[in-house]
């Protein structure tokens, strides 16, 4: 059984060691680069120079690779194909698909908005795959985030697979009992009922015995809070995204001028 | 003065017909063991939150009397200054888990994290505590990933770390089988011999009598009964109110009756009491 929802991947790379606000500003601009620059093909370019070179370097391009394929390619192609067929188009038809016409603007825009969607997706599993999340939490809150709004995130990573645990053993206990699970549409939402009822009361007893439990642990302390991980953020760190910054204010240029 | 001064307490939680403590009136002094048994809803629970400080802070409700402890006066401080002076560990082990840290070494320091010590205090800090609550090849391991036993001595080791003042336990083995309950309580005992202050609610007699330096009997929200371990937990008045006795006090008052325990001597709350009040009634025959 699983006990956590990360991607992460210990490695020891030089982009598992940049600052992960670095990695989190890299993912901005990628994206906003491909839905803002210019030029067709500048979300592929972005795929292919930049996004497998990092994971390349990263030593983690077989998963960065089983993890597009499984998770993305279905959903960019679905996306390409949707488009090609049905996005409105008076360009030249390539070829008749029963009734409908792919022409090719529709073909240029599906390519367009499926390659937009795999840097957004892929850039994210990249940044998942070399930064834990408890890293890039404690980052962000040393640099101000609210520490509440780390502690949701986090948490939630940690306790949704033990949730489903408890729904298993839910379903377990009232099969056991004579619940029929199986068979039918309706008779499975008739059996969801039972189910998701101690699931659902059963979590809010949860809550205020956990609240109670980092309460005691002074989590509303006033006092400064400290950390135990020491994340370097380094000079290169720094130009790194200020050249990140720079590169989006190039793109928005880009937009707004040409 | 005592670190624990509880006065004139009554305190009845929101939207509840009845008071959950009527007017409470204890002292635990540095250094003392006291352990609190009573049935459900005696408000052992209640009795734990008010000298932790959630009650009132936490829970709100109406509250009269005063609770000071060690310093601190309820009515003055909030709940942040309190929990730095008392630790509260309770019965779910798994509910004691913060839930955002991903190794156990990370979970112990969250408190420290939370109060701003420093990188190197922290890490040594956290060290020991593991070392003494005996966990600490379990550094690596998600705090999800562990026996019951061993979770709630990481919930113990998180709270101890904070080095509070007081240490108050609330039935922290009930959902234990007796391996991690022997664990937990092997802790207990170390902290109480290094001379920490501890209020422990427990329904394991055996245990209380062998650590405890004061029994508190609590019935329906008011104190009963209070006094040395044996005079408490072998009470027959008590027993009367519904107080189970240890099965060791039950087989020797049952033997008393059939004149195979020694009329002179009392009866037994531990294993060792009583082989040894048998052996020695053998002996006599």
């Amino acid at each position: 059984m699983t006990t956590e929802l990360t991607f992460y991947i210990d490695r020891d790379s030089q982009l598992h060691r940049l600052n992960p606000l670095t990695k989190l500003v890299m993912v901005f601009t990628f994206i906003m680069l491909a839905f803002l620059g210019p030029g067709f093909w500048l979300p592929t370019f972005l795929i292919l120079g930049a996004i497998i070179p990092l994971s390349l370097l990263g030593k983690i391009q077989r998963e960065y690779f089983q993890a597009t394929r499984r998770l993305l390619l279905p959903v960019v192609g679905f996306l390409f194909v949707m488009q090609s067929v049905f996005h409105p188009d008076d360009s030249r038809v390539l070829f008749q698909l029963w009734f409908l016409d792919v022409s090719v603007g529709s073909v240029r825009y599906a390519y367009l908005t499926a390659s937009r969607i795999f840097v957004m997706v892929s850039s994210f599993i990249l940044l998942l795959l070399t930064t834990h999340p408890s890293i890039l939490m404690s980052d962000l809150t040393r640099r101000g985030l609210s520490g509440s709004f780390a502690y949701v995130i986090t948490s939630t990573l940690q306790i949704l697979p033990q949730m489903r645990a408890k729904a298993n053993t839910i379903i377990d206990a009232q099969r056991s009992r004579g619940l029929d699970t199986e068979g039918g549409y309706r008779q499975r939402v008739r059996a969801l009922l039972p189910l998701v009822g101690p699931l659902v009361f059963g979590s809010l007893v949860e809550v205020e015995e956990r609240a109670i439990a980092i309460e005691a642990r002074a989590f509303t302390s006033p006092l400064p809070k400290s950390f135990l991980h020491d994340i370097p953020d380094t000079r290169f760190d720094k130009t790194a995204r200020w050249t990140c910054v720079f590169l989006i204010l190039v793109a928005l240029g880009a937009n707004l001028w040409l | 003065m005592a670190l624990v001064e509880i006065q004139n307490l009554t305190y009845q939680y929101p939207v509840t017909e009845k008071p959950a403590l009527k007017d409470i009136n204890l002292q635990i002094e540095e250094g003392e063991f006291v352990a609190v048994i009573g049935p459900n809803e005696s408000g052992k629970s209640t009795l734990s939150y008010a000298v932790s400080g959630f009650v009132p802070h936490f829970f709100r409700g109406d509250i009269q009397g005063t609770i000071k402890v060690d310093g601190l006066h309820s009515r003055e401080s909030s709940l942040n200054e309190w929990v730095l002076h008392v630790g509260l560990a309770f019965q779910n082990p798994f509910n004691q888990i913060s839930g955002s840290k991903f190794t156990v070494f990370e979970e112990i320091a969250f408190g420290l994290e939370n109060i701003g010590v420093t990188r190197e205090e922290m890490k040594k800090r956290v060290h020991e505590i593991m070392e003494m609550t005996g966990i600490s090849e379990l550094g690596d391991r998600s705090p999800y990933a562990l026996s019951g036993g061993q979770q709630q001595r990481v919930a113990l080791a998180s709270i101890l770390v904070m080095e509070p003042k007081v240490l108050v336990l609330d039935e922290p083995t009930s959902q234990l089988d007796p391996i991690g309950t022997r664990q937990v309580f092997q802790v207990i005992k170390e902290m109480s011999a290094r001379g920490m202050t501890v209020l422990l609610t427990e329904h394991k007699i055996e245990w209380i009598a062998e650590f405890a330096d004061r029994v508190v009997a609590l019935l329906e929200g008011k104190i009963i009964a209070q006094g040395p371990p044996h005079r408490v937990l072998t009470s027959p008045s008590l027993r009367e109110q519904g107080f189970g006795f240890s099965r060791y006090t039950a087989v020797a008052e049952k033997a008393r009756e059939q004149g195979l325990w020694p009329q002179d001597r009392r009866l037994p709350v531990t294993l060792d009491e009583a082989v040894d009040g048998f052996t020695r009634g053998f002996d006599e025959n």
